[in-house]
C-alpha cells in the first residue's frame, strides 16, 4: 500500500469476525452451536466515497455495521482507524465514537420520544465536549447541513411531530454534528416512504461528495446500492461473495446468488422477462460445509459442497466467491483496493 | 360488458364456478336473499364513491375521500400508495374489517356471488349483515396480511388453523378430510405436509406468508386480497412467492387485489393500477401504460424514485416535500405542494378523477382538463408503446 492510500483510509476492517453461540434445547441436553453471523470480512472506507453492502436478511451485514461502530466486539479481527490500530477487545473510547457514528433503519425508534429534538441533538454535542453556549448553534448547523429549514422550528419539535423523511434526517444531523468522518448507515431508507428516499440518499450521496465523509450504506435493495455506490459488496450468510468497484457487479454479476438476487429485482422495464432460475428453496438454509451457498445455487457443483471457495479475481477490481472461476487468480488481499483511479469522478 | 380477449380472461370462464358449490350452504343463504341486482356481468366487485373517515364530527379525518374501483374476475387490481394514503383502510373498509373510530361514510361496494338463471346475486358488503359477511369471508373473499405472524394465531398450530376455517364453512367434511385439503393446500405452495403441526414461530417469513396465502385459498374464494404480501421478505423470497401467487391464480383463477409501495412490483404484476395519493385516487391506467407513460405528476414522481437497475447512473430526484397530514391537507390538489407542473389552479380548485378522453384511463389533475390540454408537460404526455394507437388523442407537444 502506497502512504497515499492509506492516509485516505479512514477506517479499515481486516478479517472481522463475529461468532454468536446458540443453545438449541435437546431431549436431554442442550445443543451448542455457533452462528457465524460475520466470517472473515475485510473492507475499506476513504473519505469521500460510499460503499454499499448488500445482503438479504440475516446475511450479517448489520452485524458488520454494530462491529465497525464498535457496538457488538468482534470474535477476532482488526480494525484501522485513520491508520492507528485499534485495540477490539477493549471498550469502545468516546475519541472512536466522535470519529465513527451509526445511523439506525428506524428513525422512529432511534428518538428519545419525550423530548425535543433540541435534546436529542445536544446530548452527543455536550457529551463529546462542546460547550453550552457553542451546543446549539452547531446543531442548527446540522440541521442544516441536512436540508432542514428552519432549523429552529425542527429543534423545537417532538419526534412524533416529525414524520419518517425528516426524521432519518435528524438522526443522520446528530450523527454528523459532532463532525465524524466515517458514518455507518444500516439500511437508512427501508422504513421510509418511496417518494422520500430518494432524497435521503442524495444527502448522504451530498455528505460524501462534499464533505469528504466515508460512508457504509448498508441495504437489502441492490438498486440503491447501485445508484448511491462507490464500490459493492454482496453478503450471504456471513460472507462477501462478491465485490466490486462501481457498478460493476450489478451489471455484470459473477456470482450465482448476485445473479439471483438480481433476477429477483421487480424490473417493469423488462416485462418479458422469466422467472429466475432457483435452485433448491431457500430454507434449505446455509451449507456446513463448502461453499455456504451451495444448497440454493444453480450452478452446484461437487467440490462446491466439500470445498469453500477463495476469492477469485474475475475482473478489474471485482473477485467472486465461488469456483466457477477457479481458473481465475485467487484474491490475496481481500479489500479492494478503494484508491479511485484517475480520471474517474464521482458520479456520472 | 366484454373481457378483454387475455389468457386470463380464457381461464375464468373455464375455471371459476358460475356459483357456489353445492357443499357450500351458507353462501347460498346469501345468494337466494338478493337476487336479480343490477347486472354486473364479469365484474367482481364494484366500489363507488366510497369514503371513510376516522373519527367522528369535528375531529374527523378522511382516510379515503370518494374513491371508485372495480375488478373483473380474475384480474389483478394493483393498489399503489404511500403509507398514509388510505390503500389499507380503503380495503379493510370494503371487506369491513375496519374497527372504530374508521367509519365508511358514503358508497357502496358491490360483490358479485356469481350468477345462474335467476340472472346475477349480488351483494353490497356496506349494508351486508354480519351473518352475510361471515358466510362470504374466507369462502368468497379472503385476504392476506402483510404480516404473517401477527396474522396467524401464534398459540395454535398451522393444521388447527386450516381445521378451524374449514370446519366452519364446510360442514360435511370430516376430520381426515379436512387434514387431506390442509395437506393439499400446503403443497400448493410447496410446503410440506409436515409444517401442519408446527407453530408459527417455527417457521421462516416466507413459508408463514406462503401459510397465509395456502389459507386464503382454502375455500375457492373469487377474490383475494393482498395487503402488502412480500414487503416484509427478502427480494428473492419476494420473487419465489409471486411466481407462485401467479401459478395458482391461473390455476383457480380467482381475482386479485394487490396492494404495495412498490409501484415497480406492481408494473410487473398487475392488470390495472390505480394510484392513491392522501386519500384519493389521482389516476387509474393499465399497468404497461401507468409505467410507460404516466399522467399524473405523483405517478411521474413515483416511478422516477426507483432506481433503475441497467443504464446510465443519473442523479434523481424523487418527490421533494413530505407526505401530507391527513388532519391539515393543503387546498386544491393534495400534491400541489410537492408538483413540480403545479399552477395557480391547483392551490385552490381540486381536481375530479376524470377520463382521459378516448384513451380509456383516467387522471385527477388540471393539466389534463380541457383547455390546458395543449400546454400538457412533456413528461406526462408520452406515449405509451403498448398503446400508440390513433385513439391517443393527446395533442402532440413539440419539445
Amino acid at each position: 500500500m502506497t502512504d497515499e492510500m492509506t492516509t485516505s483510509v479512514q477506517l479499515a476492517a481486516r478479517h472481522l469476525t463475529r461468532h454468536f453461540s446458540v443453545r438449541t434445547p435437546g431431549r436431554l441436553f442442550d445443543a451448542k452451536r455457533v452462528v457465524r453471523a460475520v466470517d472473515d470480512v475485510s473492507l475499506d472506507l476513504v473519505g469521500g466515497e460510499v460503499v454499499a453492502v448488500v445482503g438479504e436478511s440475516g446475511s450479517g451485514k448489520s452485524v458488520l455495521a454494530r462491529m465497525l461502530a464498535r457496538i457488538v466486539k468482534p470474535t477476532s479481527g482488526d480494525l484501522v482507524l485513520q491508520g492507528k490500530p485499534i485495540e477490539i477487545k477493549s471498550k469502545r473510547t468516546l475519541d472512536y465514537a466522535s470519529q465513527v457514528q451509526l445511523v439506525l433503519q428506524d428513525p422512529f425508534a432511534s428518538m428519545n420520544p419525550v423530548h425535543r429534538m433540541s435534546h436529542n441533538l445536544l446530548r452527543p454535542l455536550l457529551i463529546h465536549g462542546a460547550s453550552k453556549h457553542d451546543a446549539p448553534g452547531l446543531a442548527e448547523a446540522a440541521l442544516r447541513r441536512v436540508s432542514l429549514e428552519p432549523p429552529s422550528r425542527f429543534l423545537e419539535s417532538y419526534p412524533h411531530e416529525l414524520s419518517g423523511g425528516q426524521l432519518q434526517r435528524v438522526s443522520i444531523a446528530r450523527a454528523l454534528c459532532i463532525q465524524p468522518k466515517v458514518l455507518l448507515a444500516d439500511e437508512p431508507i427501508s422504513m421510509l416512504d418511496v417518494s422520500v428516499r430518494l432524497g435521503v440518499l442524495n444527502l448522504l450521496r451530498g455528505l460524501c461528495d462534499n464533505d469528504r465523509l466515508a460512508i457504509l450504506y448498508i441495504t437489502h435493495d441492490i438498486a440503491s446500492a447501485r445508484y448511491i455506490a462507490d464500490s459493492i459488496i454482496v453478503m450471504y450468510a456471513g460472507q462477501v461473495v462478491e465485490q466490486s468497484r462501481g457498478t460493476t457487479l450489478v451489471d455484470e454479476p459473477t456470482h450465482p446468488y448476485t445473479q439471483l438476487l438480481i433476477a429477483s429485482v421487480p424490473d417493469p422495464s423488462d416485462p418479458t422477462r422469466d422467472a429466475p432460475p432457483t435452485g433448491e428453496r431457500a430454507q434449505t438454509a446455509i451449507a456446513a460445509k463448502g461453499c455456504r451457498f451451495s444448497p440454493r445455487c444453480p450452478h452446484v457443483m461437487d467440490r462446491c459442497r466439500v470445498e469453500e471457495p477463495p476469492a477469485f479475481i474475475v475482473g478489474e477490481d471485482h473477485t467472486s466467491k465461488c469456483w466457477l472461476y477457479a481458473d481465475h487468480e485467487a484474491a490475496v488481499e481481500v479489500a479492494l483496493p478503494t484508491r479511485r483511479k484517475e480520471g474517474e469522478t464521482a458520479r456520472t | 360488458m366484454t373481457t378483454e380477449s387475455t389468457e386470463v380472461g380464457s381461464v375464468v370462464k373455464s375455471d371459476t364456478p358460475p356459483a357456489a358449490p353445492s357443499t357450500d350452504t351458507t353462501r347460498q343463504v346469501v345468494a337466494s336473499t338478493i337476487a336479480n341486482d343490477r347486472a354486473m356481468g364479469e365484474r367482481i366487485l364494484d366500489v363507488r364513491d366510497f369514503s371513510v373517515d376516522y373519527g367522528w364530527g369535528e375531529s374527523a379525518v378522511r382516510a379515503v375521500d370518494n374513491v371508485d374501483v372495480h375488478i373483473d374476475r380474475s384480474k389483478v387490481l394493483g393498489i399503489a400508495g404511500e403509507s398514509g394514503s388510505g390503500k389499507s383502510t380503503l380495503v379493510y373498509a370494503i371487506t369491513r374489517l375496519l374497527r372504530a373510530p374508521g367509519v365508511i361514510t358514503s358508497g357502496e361496494a358491490r360483490f358479485n356471488l356469481g350468477s345462474d338463471e335467476d340472472g346475477d346475486h349480488v351483494i353490497d358488503l356496506v349494508t351486508a349483515s354480519e351473518r352475510e359477511l361471515r358466510s362470504l369471508r374466507w369462502s368468497s373473499i379472503s385476504i392476506v396480511l402483510q404480516s404473517a405472524l401477527s396474522a396467524l394465531n401464534p398459540v395454535v398450530r398451522v393444521g388447527a388453523q386450516f381445521e378451524q376455517v374449514l370446519k366452519t364453512h364446510r360442514h360435511d367434511m370430516s376430520k381426515v378430510e379436512r387434514r387431506a385439503r390442509a395437506a393439499e393446500l400446503l403443497g400448493l405452495v410447496d410446503l410440506n405436509e409436515d409444517r401442519l403441526d408446527r407453530f408459527p414461530h417455527e417457521l421462516s417469513g416466507g413459508q408463514r406468508q406462503r401459510i397465509m396465502i395456502a389459507l386464503a385459498l382454502t375455500l375457492d374464494p373469487q377474490l383475494v386480497i393482498m395487503d402488502e404480501p412480500t414487503t416484509a421478505l427478502d427480494v428473492v423470497t419476494q420473487r419465489e412467492i409471486i411466481s407462485e401467487l401467479f401459478e395458482l391464480r391461473s390455476r383457480f383463477g380467482f381475482a386479485m387485489i394487490f396492494i404495495t409501495h412498490d409501484l415497480s412490483l406492481l408494473t410487473e404484476l398487475a392488470d390495472e393500477i390505480v394510484v392513491m395519493y392522501a386519500g384519493a385516487l389521482v389516476e387509474r391506467a393499465t399497468a404497461r401504460e401507468l409505467y410507460e407513460a404516466p399522467r399524473h405528476p405523483y405517478t411521474l414522481g413515483l416511478l422516477d424514485s426507483f432506481p433503475p437497475m441497467h443504464g446510465e447512473r443519473t442523479e434523481l430526484s424523487g418527490i421533494p416535500g413530505t407526505p401530507p397530514d391527513l388532519a391539515h391537507l393543503p387546498t386544491g390538489c393534495s400534491f400541489h405542494p410537492r408538483c413540480p407542473f403545479a399552477m395557480a389552479r391547483c392551490t385552490n380548485e381540486t381536481p375530479p378523477l376524470i377520463e382521459i378522453e378516448g384513451s380509456g384511463r383516467s387522471v385527477a389533475c388540471w393539466l389534463h382538463v380541457g383547455d390546458a390540454g395543449g400546454a400538457v408537460p412533456v413528461e406526462l404526455n408520452r406515449v405509451s408503446a403498448s398503446n400508440a394507437s390513433p385513439s391517443e388523442r393527446l395533442p402532440e407537444v413539440s419539445s
